[in-house]
């Protein structure tokens, strides 16, 4: 019972990792680092949270993530695809930006209420027949709707990457843009919709955490899940189904340490249970080094002057 | 800003207003900016190496419980043992924190900006924890340690003011920082490794050294950072306390171009910013976060100028070219 309920809350903690990590595979296959994911994830769970709350639809609210997501990626895409600036700069100063503005909207729209707003989160959506299998069903199939996505859309994501004509010029853009460019392909415009795509992907993930999970929206909710996932990016080598794997690994970690803080366990202080995923993502960079970068990853692509 | 009802422009004026409204205001904004020279410095001299030292947060927090942890320890010595000991103790602690990213970095070929990252939220848990178990205070009430013995306390240059002797250390160790990069034979190599790994590895440096040592360094500069709060301004540690530092030293590193004279003004602009900021969130309804998404905004500005300076210079090179052209 107590290890069912363990692997119930890995599987659904992973979700946002997932959707996180897959969208910065496709992006960075492409060249392009999204360094502003924590942010992203904290807007759209903002976003997340404000639209469910003032519509009552939860499937408002995981829009209006996306569109957030899509809107702070078209600010980062522009500055780092269009005008070639540094990917790490940038992504820093709209993480700070995501910062301040997530909880300055909350107190525009709600000021400072006394008990935190709550929306009904995502409900468990169990399958027929496939729940009542033992241990594998709870664990795996009554989980809710955005869990069941995000599982289906890693071997879909792979599927894009490495069978598909999209997934092609993904790939060649990241690897050689040049190429790319002479086959007549726009190397920026590719990127771009790239960034796009991962940043909508990132919107969902963080609106996960507010209304997907907990139904409430804090500053700090997000707390480097974000930076977590752009990990898993590296640490699953590029492939969807390496981050699969690995999120599946931070998702145990997380919550063991959920777990473990409510079990009243006691030989570990709760501050080294919450370090936990931190500290797994920085041995596993530690121990993981053999990588087959994107080759351009990182350097704008500028076009020779005619 | 608009959101809430208030014109913005007059926002603006009264945040610059506010800041040098008195004297104590002034000295405020000194005080603010004596940490965020030096987180700015920790980004900015890992920068000039290539590499990316996003732990600043991280070991300023471990500066800072070591800087407390010492003072708690000896309240005893006078000032002129106590303080000194302090500040090496932090320079240590932030150093050591510092340093693990690039040993990783230079023994596993460890990506040093994912590892300095994730120790940033470990630190912030060995605070947590510390806050509230070994260093708590005597009451037991709030996470936080207890009030530092005065001869643990920076002294400050105007009376009555927050602003501390500990600027003018920042000035000095910003002015070393200057010295290491651009007359010594270790920064030149910071320089080159920073320039063109490549290059620098075929002219015989060990460039794995170099890791090790610019992390050591810029760790020490994050950790002085945790002294300079603890026994300047706060004088004593609370959870979580000055969240940011770590990412405004960040901006601060590329508003200033990564020179430590440019840290040193760019840390001054954004102090001001900080005293402004948070006298206008007291004197209206505006919520205190405004202060990150200015920084944030100044951030991104900064970048568009990188841009439109880059334009500039190519389009003064294209006419220089074609006049030469002309010419010939």
């Amino acid at each position: 019972m107590i290890l069912s309920g363990l692997f119930f809350r890995a599987v659904q903690m992973s979700t946002p990792l997932l959707l996180g990590s897959l969208g910065e595979v496709l992006v960075e296959r492409t060249g392009v680092m999204n360094m502003a994911i924590e942010g992203i994830f904290l807007l759209g769970a903002w976003a997340g949270f404000t639209g469910a709350y003032l519509t009552g639809s939860l499937l408002t609210g995981f829009v209006c993530a996306m569109l957030a997501g899509v809107l702070t990626g078209a600010l980062y895409g522009w500055i780092t695809v269009y005008l070639k600036q540094h990917q790490i700069v940038t992504g820093v100063a709209l993480n700070i930006l995501a910062a301040g503005l997530g909880i300055y909207l909350y107190r525009v729209l709600f000021g400072v209420p006394l008990l935190p707003l709550t929306v009904e989160s995502l409900k468990p959506l169990p399958v027929p027949v496939l729940s009542e299998l033992p241990f594998i069903g709870p664990v795996l199939f009554r989980q809710n709707i955005l869990t069941y996505i995000a599982f289906l859309a890693m071997p879909v994501g792979w599927w894009l990457l490495f069978r598909t004509r999209t997934g092609l010029i993904l790939r060649s853009t990241g690897a050689n843009p040049e190429a790319v460019d002479a086959a007549g392909i726009n190397v920026e415009r590719v990127q771009f919709g790239a960034v796009l795509l991962s940043s909508a992907l990132n919107g969902l993930a963080g609106a996960f955490y507010s209304i997907g999970y907990l139904g409430l929206f804090s500053n700090d909710m997000i707390g480097g899940r974000g930076w977590i996932a752009f990990a898993l990016c590296f640490l699953g080598n590029w492939n969807p189904l390496g981050a699969l794997l690995g999120a599946l690994v931070f998702g145990i970690a997380d919550a063991a340490a959920i777990t473990l803080q409510t079990s009243g366990f006691r030989l570990v202080p709760n501050e080294f249970l919450i370090a936990l995923p931190y500290i797994l993502t920085i041995v596993a960079t530690v121990l993981r080094t053999q990588f087959n970068v994107p080759a351009s990853l990182g350097t704008p692509y500028i076009k020779e002057s005619k | 800003m608009l959101l809430l009802d208030h014109n913005p422009l007059k926002i603006y004026g009264d945040l610059f207003s506010y800041a040098f409204r008195d004297i104590y205001n002034i000295a405020d904004i000194f005080a603010k900016a004596t940490p965020l020279i030096l987180t700015g410095l920790a980004f900015a001299f890992a920068f000039r190496a290539s590499l990316f030292n996003i732990g600043a947060q991280g070991q300023f927090y471990l500066g800072a419980v070591a800087a407390a942890a010492c003072a708690l320890a000896f309240p005893q010595l006078p000032s002129i043992v106590l303080l000194p000991l302090c500040a090496l103790a932090a320079a240590l602690a932030g150093s050591l924190w510092g340093g693990f990213a690039g040993f990783c970095k230079a023994r596993f070929n460890a990506n040093e900006f994912l590892v300095s990252m994730m120790s940033t939220y470990v630190a912030v848990a060995v605070l947590d924890f510390l806050v509230r178990g070994p260093l708590r205070e005597a009451k037991g009430e709030y996470p936080q340690t207890d009030v530092l013995a005065e001869s643990a306390w920076i002294p400050s240059v105007i009376p009555g003011t927050r602003f501390h002797w500990g600027f003018f250390l920042a000035l000095a160790v910003a002015m070393i920082a200057w010295i290491i990069l651009w007359k010594t034979t270790l920064g030149f190599r910071i320089r080159a490794v920073g320039r063109n790994r490549r290059a620098a590895r075929f002219a015989g440096m060990n460039e794995q050294r170099i890791f090790i040592a610019v992390f050591l360094l810029s760790g020490a500069f994050a950790g002085l950072a945790g002294f300079m709060e603890v026994n300047g301004v706060q004088r004593m540690v609370v959870q979580g306390f000055n969240p940011l530092l770590g990412s405004e030293g960040i901006g601060i590193a590329i508003l200033g171009n990564a020179h430590p004279l440019g840290v040193v003004l760019s840390a001054l602009l954004f102090g001001a910013l900080k005293v402004g900021g948070i006298l206008v969130t007291q004197t209206s309804t505006i919520p205190s976060s405004i202060i990150a998404i200015l920084e944030g905004f100044v951030m991104l500005f900064v970048v568009l100028s990188y841009w439109l300076q880059h334009r500039i210079a190519a389009a003064r090179a294209r006419r220089r070219a074609s006049e030469g052209g002309d010419s010939r």
